[in-house]
């Protein structure tokens, strides 16, 4: 309940109100006009309101507070008038059966008091001077100007006035709002990307507490992604922070990464990387992904057209696979160490939106060992024969099957054996024409290379042509039933087939050869 | 073709004491509460900054695009100080 008065508070009367058997806590603010302000005295201060809304803004105020705090009963009573040192301006009081509540319930009121009750105070010093508070070009002006708050940033020479600019103008997915995902975030809402979005299904967990930074004891339960934000909103009201208390689906990666300047994986699961890491190559977003192994980390810059990819960082092993022996959920984690690498995500996205990236960023596994403090840097110069980033044509042999190398170092023990020799394609990918019409329906899709046409005449019946580094659109259609991928070679095809078979994506083959039916555009002339 | 429309303005604190008065009865083609305020600094001398406004209609929080209805109550809400 929320009452305006113009006549004095009786403090004991209010607190009376609030007395019901079943509270064990009654929480009480009472703001007074005090003396000074931002160093000069005061000696009166005027509270005017708008009567009508305040009473509704008021009222709207105490009982937000009380259904999110449910079980607390909520009494506040605001002055007006001219009010002499000392006098009681506000008074708020909730009792509740818990103190944790009520003092949540209290503290909120008097902010959202502060934020949106249209009422004004007009101070009064010492010699008839007076003014209204908050309406004085100091004081808005300069409380969070942002030339104040990125002082220490634009004074570095590489960032100036223009990389603040640039810092402004960029919009960043962040992808995973734990370990990784808060100090990434808090680094990027603090160095002023202008727009930064946070995407994340989880509520927060106790065994969150240990590493999620953003996170509070009073957030357990609560949307990661929606209590995180407001965090970040509190830290840097200058930045738009947006949350997006969802999985990253293939139907909605699109629309995420479209238009981004970067985007942070800061995920667990091989799934979601491999979805996140084939739309930004797509959409042409570079891409900051880190990982974490108890006192380990790694950390990868995928840049659009660079060789180099996930797939081939990780040989096409199936995700599931990959899950099974790096998956993060519930296993030990060192909380300095996946820290430490969402720090080094934020300053890899700093660096790219600066234009202080080195090309070796874009192209090199760093690995960190905070046990051992050793790092190391491992080329990732790419498989020439990936479907994705590399060139078939170059290659001397088509994608052989799971007995490669990986490129990149393991994160498991020296000298154990590695854990990710499994043969996973056990299924024929390749199939002659003549298997493939034993497997029933199935849908044709013919990926096409810049410059290539499929030919209708002479083309499989209801083949479908898509550009061959579209591989969203290829996902989108693999999920709708059994599929048949075909290409000018037959090279990308497989390669293509057994990279989506690995990931799970269901029925989906080869066919062997070339296909004729696609030309280039000098042979079909 | 521009119509024009009857508000009812109010104002309180420190753009009160700008305007010199509490209230005012205006006929504007002012479409939204930005065009409203950026007309009445101009015949007002009000001084304080749109950025720093909000705007209420009809005594609730509105943006400050929102089309404006003939005969609508409109305040601009300075930076507010409760507590």
């Amino acid at each position: 309940m929320f009452e305006l008065t113009d006549q004095p508070v009786d403090s004991a009367a209010l607190r009376a109100r609030l007395e019901r058997p079943d509270a064990g806590a009654c929480v009480v603010f009472e703001g007074w006009v005090r003396n000074h302000h931002a160093g000069q005295p005061v000696t009166k201060l005027e509270y005017e309101a708008f009567d009508e809304m305040a009473r509704l803004e008021g009222e709207a105020i105490t009982s937000e507070a009380e259904q999110e705090h449910p079980g607390c009963t909520v009494l506040c009573v605001h002055r007006t008038g001219s009010l002499p040192v000392g006098e009681l301006a506000v008074w708020i009081g909730v009792a509740s059966a818990h103190r944790h509540a009520a003092f949540l319930a209290c503290r909120q009121v008097i902010e959202e008091i502060k934020r949106r009750l249209p009422v004004w105070k007009k101070e009064h010093h010492p010699g008839g001077a007076a003014e209204w508070v908050n309406c004085t070009t100091e004081v808005t002006a300069g409380r969070l100007a942002p030339e104040n708050y990125y002082a220490r940033q634009v004074s570095l020479p590489e960032v100036g006035a223009a990389g603040q600019q640039k810092l402004t103008a960029a919009s960043v997915l962040v992808v995973g709002v734990g370990g990784l995902g808060c100090p990434a975030a808090l680094y990027l809402a603090t160095a002023g990307v202008g727009r930064l979005t946070l995407a994340d299904a989880g509520k927060v967990e106790v065994s969150n507490l240990h590493r999620q930074i953003l996170f509070t004891a009073d957030d357990v339960g609560a949307a990661k992604a929606t209590a995180a934000a407001a965090r970040l909103r509190a830290q840097n009201p200058l930045v738009k922070i947006e949350a997006h208390a969802t999985d990253v689906t293939p139907a909605n990666v699109r629309a995420l990464v479209a238009g981004r300047t970067a985007v942070l994986d800061c995920t667990d699961n091989f799934a979601t990387r491999f979805l996140l890491h084939d739309a930004c190559r797509f959409a042409g977003v570079p891409l900051v992904s880190a990982a974490i192994y108890r006192f380990e980390g790694e950390l990868n810059v995928f840049l659009p057209n660079a060789a180099g990819c996930l797939h081939c960082l990780w040989a096409w092993r199936a995700a599931g696979e990959l899950e099974t022996v790096a998956n993060c959920a519930g296993a030990p984690v060192f909380g300095p160490a996946v820290g430490l690498l969402g720090v080094l995500q934020a300053a890899e996205t700093l660096k790219l939106i600066l234009g202080l990236a080195t090309p070796g960023d874009g192209q090199t596994t760093r690995l960190v060992n905070l046990l051992d403090f050793s790092t190391q840097g491992i080329a990732r110069s790419g498989d020439p024969a990936c479907p994705v980033c590399g060139n078939p044509l170059a290659a001397p042999a088509p994608v052989a099957g799971p007995a490669r190398s990986r490129a990149a170092g393991s994160l498991s023990p020296k000298g154990s054996p590695d854990p990710f020799s499994l043969n996973t394609l056990k299924d024929p990918v390749v199939l002659e024409a003549g298997e493939l019409a034993t497997l029933g329906p199935v849908q044709t899709i013919a990926l096409l290379e810049v410059g290539e046409t499929l030919d209708a005449a002479t083309a499989p019946p209801g083949a479908v042509a898509v550009p061959m580094h579209d591989l969203l659109r290829v996902r989108e259609l693999v999920a709708q039933g059994p599929t048949v991928l075909v290409c000018r070679h037959g090279l990308r095809s497989a390669a293509l087939a057994r990279l989506f078979r690995a990931e799970g994506l269901g029925k989906i083959y080869a066919l062997a050869g070339a296909l004729p039916a696609i030309r280039t555009h000098t042979t079909a002339n | 073709m521009t119509a024009s429309r009857q508000l009812h303005i109010k104002f309180f604190a420190a753009l009160r004491e700008q305007a010199g008065v509490s209230a005012l009865d205006v006929t504007t083609s002012a479409r939204t509460p930005a065009e409203l305020y950026a007309e009445l600094t101009a015949t007002r001398g009000l001084t304080l900054p749109a950025s720093l406004l909000r705007v209420a209609i009809n005594d609730r929080y509105a943006a400050m695009d929102t089309a404006l209805q003939p005969g609508d109550r409109v305040v601009f809400i300075p930076p507010v100080a409760g507590g």
